[in-house]
């Protein structure tokens, strides 16, 4: 599919920095909320792709002890706790020699799933394997769930398990466009703009194609188009090597495409996009811990006693209706 | 039972109506959307302990179709689960072309012909813009709303291409409709395909039957050859190459109007140009669209003067997607034998494309009834020159065929 403008990622899935912010709240005080009415966040996933929260009745005394409920998760340590798993994702995806472009697929699932939930109510473990089984899926380069579990010594049964809860929270849309195309696309451009030897530009497309790789562990690919994302990561990577007149190329693409933008509006995005690559953070290990242990007693298993008593219970949970789950993540 | 009761609505918000029938992966229902009021086609696919997760094929469809908006694309209105089922929820369509084409009390003039054509055509050539094949073109899957607006759809063997040196399976397509490069198992191909398979379905509205009925996939090729000759390397040049080449022995082609002797000169140039050999020299859908044949008299009927069967014991009338299931064929047949035939095997691992081509032909003779095979048509002729099921003709090595099936795309590449 080579048509980003008529695409779902563009009418529904580039956000501003605002409603960025905004979905993120959404999601966090949505698990607040399961914390105060069930005492725990994690939800249950049933190979059907139903939904459910715990019993709250197992927590009924905790709830009366305000003191021992767990704290949730800040908006920040959500954060961290996405980072975590989306390098873990682009771990998991090197170690399977997965071509660019499904890292770059399952990274987009993953974000945009938790534009949805938050990490207390989706163990983002799970989450993160099943965008890579999906992304695969996908993009028509299957991986048996089996092959995939077996790779990472995880249990394949939980990806199939995920599976329809992604594909729901994607809002089956599912098609996604990352920037390394758009930068071998804009390189391959240069090669005619400037007759630049082809040894240097390839150069720069690898250098770019680098930049790209920390671009998309950042919120940038939710802000702007795989465009922009690319020549953005194009200049970067052309700061450091010096192999084309950067701005001459913008006004050469500018003036064939007759755009309405205007360079020093794209500059400002650019600017933007550095920013995102420049402010990235990555926990420390002791911040990790820290969150670690916050999330688990979120889920619900701080001490072994109350996960063994609450799995068993989870086999007669009472199922919220698929209808409200339906309703429920969408629709923002 | 539960199914049918009317008052029972799905997800809050889809009245459910009738089962229209059993599709390939699960049963399809009209239901009314009551957010909207409109009539729509519902597909519930069953989830079960796949060990694979949510079926391939669903899962095309929905990426794509999401995707693809067009007056003459099928609209998929919206996706859910739902009570272990995955429902896809279509805009419903009364009837499709194979409906129309086999109704004996319709009669297609030139004008309505090139208007269905045209639907078809553009229809494609949007899929194409958008880098998407369709893969799987036959009258069955061309549907067609109430207001004679012609779909396309059916997306589950739809691949979106484009990526140089991408290699795909050949085994697409109902077998009649089938590209002579796939059939000589070509991996690399392009949007000619689905222009072979719309000229096919050019053909089968002129002749109101399908033009080439391939037994097999040699057959068919043989067929092929039997109506346009045999293909020569300066004709087609790379035809040596393809992986599954087989020479066959030389037939000269015969005029293209003894197939089509009611045709205008436009038709035939057309169609002519649709069927070419090489896909590198085969018209584009798009300079198919261009084509005087749709400018010169007459012009093409507006969708919504255009015949539609009108009985309703026809099942296939009130079908939304992809069913064919209610029709049990009732007219023994002898085609069944074909079943067993050894090329059968080409379809192993497909056994559901296998299984709807198999409808198609019962469906056909059912429907055709004692008009059917001695009908004395051009395409039936028994080429003596194959003398039927050449003995030891070289086959394609079945046992490449069946685990590139398996992998049916899903290879592993870069």
């Amino acid at each position: 599919m080579a048509d980003f403008q008529t695409s779902t990622q563009r009418a529904k899935w580039i956000l501003n920095p605002h409603e960025l912010v905004g979905r993120y709240k959404a999601a966090n005080q949505r698990a607040i909320e399961a914390l105060e009415k069930f005492g725990a966040t994690l939800m249950v996933v049933d190979a059907d792709g139903s939904l459910s929260y715990p019993d709250p009745l197992i927590n009924s005394k905790e709830n009366a002890d305000k003191h021992s409920r767990p704290k949730p998760l800040s908006i920040e340590e959500e954060q961290f706790m996405r980072v975590f798993y989306e390098n873990k994702l682009q771990e998991v995806c090197n170690n399977f020699h997965f071509p660019h472009k499904i890292q770059a697929t399952a990274l987009i699932y993953f974000k945009r799933f938790y534009l949805q939930w938050s990490v207390m109510q989706h163990n983002p473990k799970n989450v993160m394997l099943t965008c890579i089984y999906a992304a695969c899926k996908i993009e028509e380069n299957h991986v048996s769930a089996e092959e995939l579990g077996k790779g990472i010594s995880q249990d394949h049964q939980i990806i199939l398990n995920y599976e329809m809860i992604v594909y729901q929270s994607l809002e089956f849309d599912l098609i996604v466009y990352a920037p390394y195309r758009s930068v071998e696309g804009y390189v391959h451009d240069m090669e005619e703009v400037f007759h630049e030897n082809a040894e240097r530009l390839q150069m720069l497309k690898e250098a770019a194609s680098l930049e790209v790789d920390k671009i998309m562990l950042t919120d940038a690919p939710l802000l702007f188009p795989p465009g922009q994302l690319a020549l953005a990561a194009l200049r970067r990577s052309n700061e450091v090597h010096g192999v084309i007149d950067f701005e001459r190329y913008l006004d050469s693409i500018l003036s064939r495409q007759n755009s309405a933008h205007i360079i020093s509006e794209l500059y400002e995005r650019f600017n933007s996009i550095d920013s995102w690559i420049n402010k990235y953070a990555f926990p420390s290990e002791k911040d990790l811990k820290h969150i670690n242990r916050k999330l688990k007693s979120c889920w619900g298993l701080g001490s072994n006693d109350e996960s063994k008593k609450r799995e068993k219970k989870s086999k007669h949970k009472s199922k919220k209706s698929s209808n409200e789950m339906q309703n429920m993540p969408s629709h923002t | 039972m539960a199914e049918l009761d009317p008052s029972k609505k799905v997800a809050d918000r889809y009245l459910k109506r009738e089962v229209l029938g059993e599709g390939t992966y699960g049963v399809v229902y009209k239901a009314i959307d009551t957010q909207t009021g409109q009539t729509v086609a519902i597909k519930k696919i069953r989830l079960g302990k796949q060990k694979e997760g949510v079926n391939f094929t669903a899962l095309r469809e929905i990426k794509l179709l999401k995707e693809l908006k067009d007056p003459n694309i099928i609209e998929l209105i919206d996706a859910f689960p739902h009570k272990g089922n995955l429902h896809l929820v279509f805009e419903f369509m009364e009837t499709d072309l194979e409906a129309v084409i086999r109704d004996r009390n319709i009669f297609l003039s030139p004008a309505d012909i090139k208007s269905f054509l045209q639907m078809t055509l553009k229809g494609l050539a949007y899929c194409h813009k958008k880098w998407v094949l369709h893969r799987d073109m036959k009258p069955n899957n061309l549907l067609i709303g109430s207001n004679g607006q012609l779909k396309l759809a059916d997306f589950g063997l739809a691949r979106i291409f484009g990526s140089p040196d991408r290699r795909f399976t050949h085994q697409v397509f109902a077998r009649w409709y089938r590209a002579p490069e796939l059939l000589f198992g070509t991996k690399q191909y392009g949007s000619a395909v689905d222009v072979w398979a719309a000229a096919c379905i050019f053909a089968e509205l002129l002749l109101r039957r399908p033009f080439l009925q391939g037994s097999s996939d040699i057959d068919q090729l043989g067929k092929i050859f039997a109506a346009f000759g045999t293909p020569t390397p300066s004709q087609w040049p790379d035809i040596l190459y393809l992986p599954d080449y087989v020479e066959f022995q030389y037939v000269p082609a015969p005029p293209l109007r003894s197939f089509f002797p009611m045709a205008s000169d436009d038709t035939l140039d057309l169609l002519s140009k649709m069927f070419a050999y090489d896909p590198t020299s085969r018209i584009t859908i798009q300079q198919a669209l261009e084509h005087r044949y749709f400018s010169s008299a007459p012009l093409p009927t507006d969708p919504s003067k255009l015949p539609r069967p009108t009985s309703r014991q026809e099942p296939t009338n009130s079908r939304g997607l992809d069913l064919n299931s209610n029709e049990v064929p009732t007219v023994p047949s002898p085609r069944k034998s074909r079943r067993v035939m050894p090329d059968r095997e080409a379809f192993e691992g497909n056994a559901y494309k296998a299984d709807r081509l198999d409808d198609h032909v019962s469906e056909r003779e059912a429907a055709a009834g004692n008009t059917s095979k001695n009908e004395a048509v051009p395409m039936s002729l028994d080429f003596s020159v194959f003398g039927g099921k050449p003995p030891n003709r070289p086959t394609i090595n079945s046992a490449d065929r069946s685990h590139l099936k398996r992998k049916l795309d899903l290879e592993f590449q870069q």
